[in-house]
């Protein structure tokens, strides 16, 4: 039988799963590209869902980039850029992205979510945080899992999808205790 | 016997419309409040009072914004564009801006200082704008400004008090402006602001590993229990949004 793409499995894992969940996506670095398609492209386009994509790892404009590369049309995928600002680059910013000055101003990212949230109220939403492992790099545990924590649960509260991003290759027993603590569900790519 | 507990059903509330706020506060502001809102430069006190009044035009009730420090056609130009802003609300009087300075000349106060008489002629002027203009919902800002051409301490005690009874004797729920000095200690530049308020609403800034963060803490507030915690303030397109403060566990500054 012909292995199963990354973007298929990640469609097809996060349907399985009910409405308002909070899922830890593990994947390999160089699953990256193919997982935000699979997440993107795939799940949110099947359950019509808007998108709050969350970024700390790389700027927006990078993930733009990609999905106009691969097609992927971003109607309804809006930013929150937690690493343009710090990065002192790009002046000009694309429409759908919305900075916040850096990624350890983790009540401006749960602000920013809420905004975006708040413009779509009649649709549902996939919030996508892209990682946990460059949010671990800025800030502490204790900080971090209570972000996660309120962040989840406001999201879970509204009855919007959670996908937390995490790169395997930089996961710590801290990370992986974190995730567990306010995930519903944990998805492995490949395994 | 256990103490019982407070029944915050018991006050008939002024929904500010800002939901987080409403939220704080078990449902909305005490009907008839005076609360002072307070803070220093660029914390989003004006923000906070604008939408407040237009929530509660888009509601039905009669909401009025006296300006001291900045004339109105101003203040316009600089506020956030709200999503939820109709422009029929000032066309039909619904959502009224009026400069103060045009009222004191109305009452031939041009003293730099207010004596006696003339801080309760002012009150009584605000109070009768209120009445027959049915006003609801105020906003007077600054009240800072206002004291500080009263000046004297008991006379702003007797203006505070004289405007603060009337206010609520016509069930107007009213926010006052205070403006404060970021290194200030206390709500208010006078003292008696504070002490004489139903309520008092702190909002600040906070530094934290150098990032600057907008708070806001509801400190008081008579006829009701809320929460004393602190929040992160945001402005936006959509109205003033807020977040609990994350602590960090006990890591002093959140780590």
């Amino acid at each position: 039988m012909a292995e199963q793409s990354v973007p298929a499995e990640v469609s097809e894992k996060l349907s399985a799963l009910s409405v308002a969940s909070a899922v830890a996506l593990h994947l390999k670095a160089d699953q990256y590209f193919d997982a935000i398609q699979g997440l993107i492209d795939r799940f949110a386009t099947k359950k019509d869902l808007e998108v709050v994509y969350v970024t700390s790892t790389i700027p927006s404009q990078s993930i733009l980039n990609a999905m106009e590369a691969l097609e992927i049309p971003v109607e309804h995928i809006w930013f929150v850029d937690c690493i343009s600002q710090i990065m002192m680059s790009q002046a000009k910013r694309h429409p759908h992205s919305i900075a916040v000055e850096s990624p350890t101003m983790l009540e401006n990212i749960m602000l920013k979510v809420e905004f975006l949230l708040r413009k779509n109220p009649e649709r549902s939403a996939l919030v996508v945080l892209d990682s946990i492992n460059s949010l671990a790099i800025h800030n502490n545990t204790k900080i971090l899992s209570e972000f996660l924590h309120i962040l989840v649960n406001n999201l879970r509260a509204r009855g919007a999808y959670t996908v937390i991003i995490s790169m395997q290759e930089y996961e710590t027993d801290e990370i992986r205790n974190m995730l567990v603590l306010v995930s519903d569900e944990a998805v492995e790519l490949g395994a | 016997m256990p103490a019982k507990e407070r029944d915050d059903s018991e006050r008939e509330r002024c929904v500010t419309g800002i939901d987080a706020i409403d939220h704080i506060l078990n449902g909305g502001i005490p009907r008839g409040n005076t609360v002072l809102v307070s803070g220093s430069v660029g914390t989003g006190k004006t923000s906070i009072c604008i939408e407040f009044l237009i929530r509660g035009a888009l509601d039905g009730e009669n909401s009025l914004y006296l300006s001291v420090t900045e004339p109105t056609d101003k203040l316009l130009e600089n506020v956030i564009p709200f999503d939820f802003f109709d422009e029929r609300l000032t066309k039909q009087g619904k959502l009224q801006f009026v400069d103060l300075p045009k009222i004191y000349e109305e009452l031939g106060i041009d003293k730099e200082d207010m004596d006696f008489k003339e801080a309760r002629l002012l009150a009584s002027r605000i109070a009768s704008i209120v009445e027959e203009q049915k006003i609801q919902r105020l906003v007077l800002d600054s009240v800072t400004s206002v004291c500080y051409r009263i000046k004297d301490q008991e006379r702003i005690r007797d203006f505070l008090l004289r405007l603060g009874t009337v206010l609520s004797e016509k069930g107007c729920t009213s926010l006052l402006v205070s403006e404060i000095r970021s290194t200030e200690e206390g709500y208010s530049r006078w003292g008696v602001e504070e002490a004489l308020a139903d309520g008092v609403i702190v909002t600040g800034n906070l530094e934290r590993r150098g990032d600057l963060l907008r708070t806001l803490q509801v400190v008081k507030m008579r006829g009701t229990t809320h929460s004393r915690a602190k929040y992160v303030l945001d402005l936006t397109t959509s109205g003033v949004l807020l977040v609990p403060l994350l602590k960090g566990g006990s890591v002093a500054g959140g780590g």
